[in-house]
């Protein structure tokens, strides 16, 4: 166990590096989106946005990353690194910050990045703050980390005076990713790998994964809540009538009705699509503040004294297994049309 | 490695977030009134160990760090079945962010002589997820994460855990001693029979645990460990919302093309 304060020189440490969660050659959309992000830290700091990808056969992902604004791309390449196991990840990541000293390390907040970041900020003494939605730099150069407290609507900034690195992970879908530009170049340097199989505590039997719902790209949302109570036919209906994604609050994905991907809000994702409409959910402050920045929202309930109503634009208050068919059958039949004004 | 195990199950008193909601006049958070409970996600965690003793053998001992009034959710642990319980306190602790608090559940793990320490995903109050690699860090023990289902193949010295990850799951077999946070939701959690809750509240009293108990030293947990601080709080303005309510799917109809929705 450690056992100094871990304090540090925090001049010795310098540049801001993003986490490229791959896995098998396929990269977690976050990714991106902390890269673009990162790229306005590193920009204020005047120093230098690295990609740290760690896994096997990775070079196209450390090309992409250089194409989509990192300075330098650190790979650590071996069959160890994949499937991806906490304790081989860990121990590559403390070397590398041991050696290169970074000043700031974002992780996408997905499980993969939890389980890491959990674990490397120990070794290191790091700050670690989760689950941030916003990000910036203060004139002293110090990383701010934001993210929703007490609920939705304050803000909490979560520093990291004395430690290095100042880590943080990043709720998906908060930014936009980073767009690839094939004319950037930048550096790739493969470090040093110092995990042996050996050495693994850990093995990965098995792993399955399917398609991927990207509800963060939608433009139109239905999510399902605790009232559909294990029936999404009503709102899947909907969903197609409305050409929109369908999507959960947590006691859905908890429930095993729908896949874990389309969860939204703390611990999901944010979303903000033009149109969001909340189908039996009650709207628990922990969900209202993933669809908060939705364009409009409507809400389906049967309980007229539920919180959702206080974040919707529109409300009906009727059993959704009535209001969604019969809307569904309605625009399948005529559509919308916009209204001359 | 001996056919029977120790199981240390960490749990949390969090206030209530069912009790607790937006005030949408001004966007703060009225908890002033929600009691506290037990970190839901901590059930699926008792439940998770209980489980399995009851395939391994050997003993669940529950811990939880806090003031004297945490008390509550050791007495809720043993009386579900927990064998016994500990209270790690100490005003040392005060103001631990993750770093000092997964180091001082990991020396109280140690202390307590666990093969297997199981927690959790996060907790309702601050939902980091940190604490359980932070336990597995610092000892250096394997950890499992987001855990479905597990399976002990002790003869091996292993656990085996089905893991959610995005888009599906993982089958992870890790060496003992190990970690565990189990996902939230994944099992049923069973219910305190009338002896055991009569028993927990009537003559059960924990055992304490403080940081000279533990080990460790006054700058090494607390706030002056805690490599994190809060910079300042920030209200964001409500969103504006309409909150029009609509009797008929006409009416709603006209509402959304009006929004210029159209299909």
């Amino acid at each position: 166990m450690s056992s100094d304060d871990g304090t540090v020189d925090v001049s010795e440490y310098s540049d801001v590096w993003v986490f490229v969660e791959v896995h098998d050659g396929d990269v977690m959309t976050v990714s991106w989106e902390l890269l673009n992000e990162a790229s306005n830290l590193a920009e204020k700091l005047g120093e230098d946005l690295v990609a740290l990808v760690i896994g096997e056969d990775c070079d196209d992902v450390a090309d992409e990353a250089i194409a989509r604004g990192a300075d330098r791309v650190l790979v650590a390449d071996d069959p160890v690194f994949e499937p991806y196991r906490a304790d081989p990840y860990g121990e590559q990541f403390r070397a590398l910050v041991e050696e290169r000293k970074p000043a700031i390390v974002l992780i996408g907040g997905t499980h993969t990045g939890r389980d890491f970041a959990g674990r490397v900020a120990v070794p290191s003494h790091a700050g670690l703050t989760a689950d941030c939605t916003e990000i910036d730099v203060d004139e002293d150069g110090l990383l701010q980390a934001r993210r929703p407290a007490f609920g939705g609507n304050v803000l909490a900034s979560i520093l990291c005076e004395e430690h290095r690195p100042q880590m943080a992970t990043i709720r998906a879908g908060v930014f936009p990713a980073a767009e690839p530009d094939e004319s950037r170049t930048g550096e790739v340097e493969h470090v040093d790998v110092v995990v042996e199989e050996d050495d693994t505590i850990t093995e990965v039997r098995e792993r399955v994964v399917g398609e991927m719902a990207d509800i963060t790209e939608a433009d139109r949302i239905v999510a399902v809540g605790g009232g559909v109570d294990g029936d999404l036919k009503p709102a899947k209906r909907l969903a197609d009538a409305l050409d929109a994604e369908l999507a959960a609050s947590r006691k859905a994905v908890d429930e095993g009705w729908i896949e874990g991907s389309r969860q939204v809000g703390q611990t999901g994702k944010t979303v903000r699509p033009d149109l969001y409409v909340a189908v039996g959910i009650s709207g628990a402050v922990q969900h209202v503040e993933g669809m908060n920045d939705s364009e409009v929202v409507v809400a389906v309930n049967d309980d007229p004294n539920a919180p959702i109503f206080e974040h919707a634009d529109y409300g009906i208050v009727g059993d959704l297994f009535e209001v969604c068919p019969d809307l569904a059958e309605r625009i399948e039949r005529e559509g919308l049309t916009e209204v001359e004004q | 490695m001996t056919d029977e195990i120790t199981i240390v199950v960490g749990v949390k008193q969090v206030p209530d977030d069912d009790e607790v909601r937006i005030d949408p006049d001004t966007g703060r958070l009225d908890r002033a009134s929600a009691p506290a409970v037990m970190n839901r996600p901590d059930r699926n965690a008792l439940e998770a160990a209980l489980a399995l003793r009851d395939q391994t053998g050997g003993e669940v001992l529950a811990i939880t760090m806090g003031p004297p009034t945490a008390t509550d959710v050791l007495e809720e642990a043993v009386a579900v079945g927990c064998d016994d319980a500990a209270l790690i306190t100490d005003r040392k602790f005060a103001g631990s962010d993750t770093w000092p608090t997964s180091l001082t559940l990991a020396a109280a793990a140690d202390a307590l002589g666990a093969d297997v320490v199981v927690a959790g995903e996060e907790t309702t109050d601050s939902s980091t997820g940190q604490v359980p690699p932070g336990i597995a860090a610092h000892l250096g023990w394997a950890q499992l994460t987001y855990v479905e289902e597990l399976e002990p193949e002790l003869d091996d010295g292993k656990l085996v855990a089905r893991r959610d990850v995005e888009g599906g799951h993982e089958v992870v077999a890790a060496d003992l001693p190990v970690v565990v946070a189990v996902a939230y939701g994944e099992n049923e959690p069973r219910a305190a029979p009338l002896h055991r809750k009569l028993y927990a509240e009537n003559e059960f009293e924990p055992m304490e645990l403080t940081a000279d108990d533990l080990g460790l030293d006054e700058d090494e947990v607390g706030m002056d460990a805690s490599p994190t601080s809060v910079g300042g709080m920030e209200t964001v303005d409500p969103v504006e919302r309409e909150r029009e309510v609509i009797e008929s799917i006409d009416d709603l109809v006209t509402a959304l093309e009006d929004e210029e929705v159209t299909v």
